[in-house]
């Protein structure tokens, strides 16, 4: 199977999928409308309902896990394929991930490395130091699919042997899946989460909720409330605690709960009018609107995001994502949001450059200034950086679509899906080079301590990462609507 | 930080009367003479306290530009406060008012708080509208009034505030139901009183699940 083709077959396999494991874990349990995809998926079903004897603990996880096909098959209809090029096949695989490991119920740590060991996925650390040989790697088997998902090797190997069942979703997606460092741990990540957060409060964040039946600034919101009754917590009961760097509540620190919030309205009135538009058609003329409002459909679900060509050029200063940025955007109207955008990206990577060299700044008599970075500051950067990425990228969605809908000028999808690719890149590149950092940082720490940290960082990269995709699918009933309305115009003319 | 309740408020009025002015004046507490034009909306928040509670105001600050209109329109729903503003030194915002005002009655909720503002009170030479007449329209339609200066920064904390006063009597007088996020209020994260043991929120459901 071609890569295109893989990409494309997605959507529709797996939505169905987790939808059928909704109906069967529902108690009155109604029949899957797809029996194939079923049969694939009965395995897992039956390793979730083993445990009959279930401590308290256990039966929670377990009752969360069953209450997320639902939420994931109504957020689909919602966006329509909402989750792009990662997050639909990441959905149905990690349910079923953590299916398995909520059976296991155990601490945080035991539950991550059972999921490492158990799917092959190498740890944290060596994740982070393996980004240049996998460069290598990505690049020699970049010519043929079945080589790639070779190359990931124990990866794959043992991935399947415990997954057999969806060793169909694997092999579409495989390669992108085992070489990326993101990928790997998207396998283990959004829906385990769910698990892990119960343990641990620095994991508690914005992950397992992207269950619930609920807009994307909903999830978010929930999270970041979350985390404010976290901080309350810790600073009524203990001032020493470590300061826990909080994605969500930094996402909002950076308007992108507004933004995004106000993206979801206009997105929704867009897709009202698409209806209504629609109702009022008939023959061919209606035709003739699918036809072209398919169009702009396919160009939402054929996005490509290579995690390859993250590796292969070092963008050390942000200048190259600049270029690429206002190279998308040309025409759009929206150089400020853009340049804040840049600003962002920029001072990432100007932290990251501070944080790799302090060693030479140390030499130069600077010693008692300059410390050397303990990981948890890196750690904060990372984090902080990663949210203002993503409420800058989410902004800049947020004025593009005011701009479609204002100018009402003729906007290409895939001059949107070019800049979600080099938006998903650049969060990619920037958790790898944080995770680098933390690695050269967190040296003498002990692994216990640095790969929570390094985890962390991945994990809130292919959040960030699933949010510009969401924000990206929310711009489909704007286009929609607005080449409805140009082409309304033209016929007036 | 923790809230107890988060209020959505818009703002209003016709271009150039000084929304965003008045905005950046509130969070910020500085003054900006040349702004860009705001393009949609634009955010800002704050955290006031009244009766000692903190609420957290998240502000829209929308176009005011007629084109942008269809757009800002659909931002009105949900927002628990309105701040609808005109220039004093320029009588034709203050015309423009019932346009406004119908505007906003009918794309928001009908509890909306709306505080009518005159905005620019520092130019007192050149004042084109008296403040007897923009008592008078808000006496005529049931809104709060109040002149302000971003510039100087007289009564912005005020009318943010005063609004928020208004907005909290509501709901201590159960006109609001802040159970409905469409009202443009929602209730903050709890703060943990009994079992703080339990980590999260999940744990505080089913207390006695002897999790340990």
């Amino acid at each position: 199977m071609s890569d295109s083709e893989a990409t494309a077959a997605e959507g529709p396999e797996v939505a169905p999928n987790s939808q059928d494991a909704s109906s069967a874990s529902t108690p009155d349990g109604s029949t899957p409308t797809t029996p194939d995809i079923a049969t694939d998926v009965a395995p897992t079903r039956k390793a979730r309902r083993r445990p009959d004897t279930k401590t308290s603990a256990e039966a929670e996880q377990t009752s969360k896990v069953e209450q997320q096909p639902p939420k994931t098959s109504s957020e689909s209809t919602v966006s329509q394929g909402g989750w792009g090029y990662w997050g639909s096949w990441g959905k149905t695989i990690l349910s079923t991930a953590t299916a398995t490991v909520a059976t296991v119920g155990q601490g945080l740590t035991q539950v991550i490395e059972k999921a490492e060991t158990s799917l092959g996925i190498p740890s944290p650390t060596e994740l982070s130091t393996q980004v240049e040989d996998e460069q290598q790697q990505q690049g020699d088997a970049s010519s043929d699919t079945d080589a790639a998902v070779g190359d990931g090797s124990s990866a794959v190997g043992s991935a399947m042997g415990m997954l057999s069942s969806l060793t169909s979703v694997v092999q579409n997606t495989g390669k992108t899946v085992i070489t990326g460092g993101l990928d790997a741990l998207e396998f283990i990540g959004k829906k385990t989460m769910d698990v892990i957060a119960e343990g641990d409060p620095g994991f508690k964040k914005t992950k397992g909720l992207m269950n619930r039946n609920a807009t994307l600034s909903q999830v978010l919101r929930e999270a970041k409330e979350r985390e404010e009754q976290q901080t309350a917590e810790e600073e009524s009961s203990d001032s020493e605690k470590k300061v826990v760097a909080h994605y969500g509540m930094l996402f909002d620190e950076f308007q992108g709960l507004s933004h995004l919030e106000a993206l979801e309205i206009l997105s929704r009135e867009s897709e009202s009018k698409v209806k209504s538009v629609l109702t009022t058609l008939s023959g061919d003329k209606l035709v003739e609107l699918r036809e072209e409002l398919d169009h702009i459909k396919d160009s939402f679900s054929l996005m490509e995001f290579d995690d390859e060509d993250v590796d292969e050029k070092k963008d050390e200063d942000g200048t190259e994502f600049e270029r690429e940025i206002s190279e998308a955007l040309e025409g759009l109207s929206v150089s400020s949001t853009a340049d804040k955008l840049s600003k962002t990206c920029k001072s990432a990577c100007r932290q990251i450059t501070d944080m790799t060299h302090p060693e030479n700044e140390e030499e130069e008599s600077e010693e008692d200034v300059k410390k050397t970075v303990s990981v948890e500051d890196v750690h904060a950067a990372a984090i902080r950086s990663l949210a203002e990425l993503t409420a800058r990228s989410i902004e800049l969605f947020h004025k593009v679509a005011e701009m479609i809908l204002f100018s009402n000028s003729s906007t290409e999808a895939g001059v949107l899906s070019q800049l979600t690719v080099v938006l998903c890149k650049e969060i990619s590149l920037l958790s790898k080079k944080f995770t680098s950092c933390l690695t050269a940082a967190g040296s003498n720490e002990k692994g216990d301590v640095l790969n929570p940290l390094i985890t962390g960082v991945f994990l809130e990269a292919s959040n960030s990462a699933s949010y510009i995709q969401d924000a990206f699918q929310l711009l489909m009933p704007i286009l929609e609507i607005s080449h409805i309305q140009r082409s309304a115009e033209s016929t007036e003319q | 930080m923790a809230y107890a309740y988060l209020f959505k408020y818009i703002i209003i009025g016709d271009t150039g009367v000084g929304k965003s002015c008045l905005l950046l004046q509130f969070t910020d507490k500085r003054f900006q003479p040349v702004h860009d034009l705001t393009i949609g909306v634009e955010f800002g928040a704050r955290m006031i306290t009244i009766d000692g509670k903190q609420i957290k105001l998240q502000i829209w600050d929308t176009a005011g530009q007629e084109s942008f209109r269809s757009i800002t329109r659909s931002y009105y729903r949900g927002a628990a406060g309105a701040l609808l503003v005109y220039d004093i030194t320029r009588r034709d915002t203050f015309n423009h008012l019932t346009t406004w005002l119908e505007d906003a009655r009918q794309h928001s909720n009908s509890n909306m708080v709306i505080m009518l503002i005159g905005n620019k009170s520092d130019l007192e030479s050149r004042r084109e509208v008296k403040k007897e007449e923009g008592e008078a329209f808000a006496r005529e339609h049931g809104l709060i009034f109040m002149e302000t200066s971003a510039k100087t920064a007289s009564n912005v904390e005020e009318a943010f505030i005063n609004t928020a006063k208004e907005i909290y009597e509501k709901i201590q007088e159960g006109v609001f139901d802040i159970n409905n996020e469409a009202n443009g209020i929602k209730i903050g994260p709890q703060h943990p009183t009994t079992n703080s043991t339990l980590p999260g929120s999940q744990g505080g459901q089913q207390a006695g699940g002897g999790c340990c």
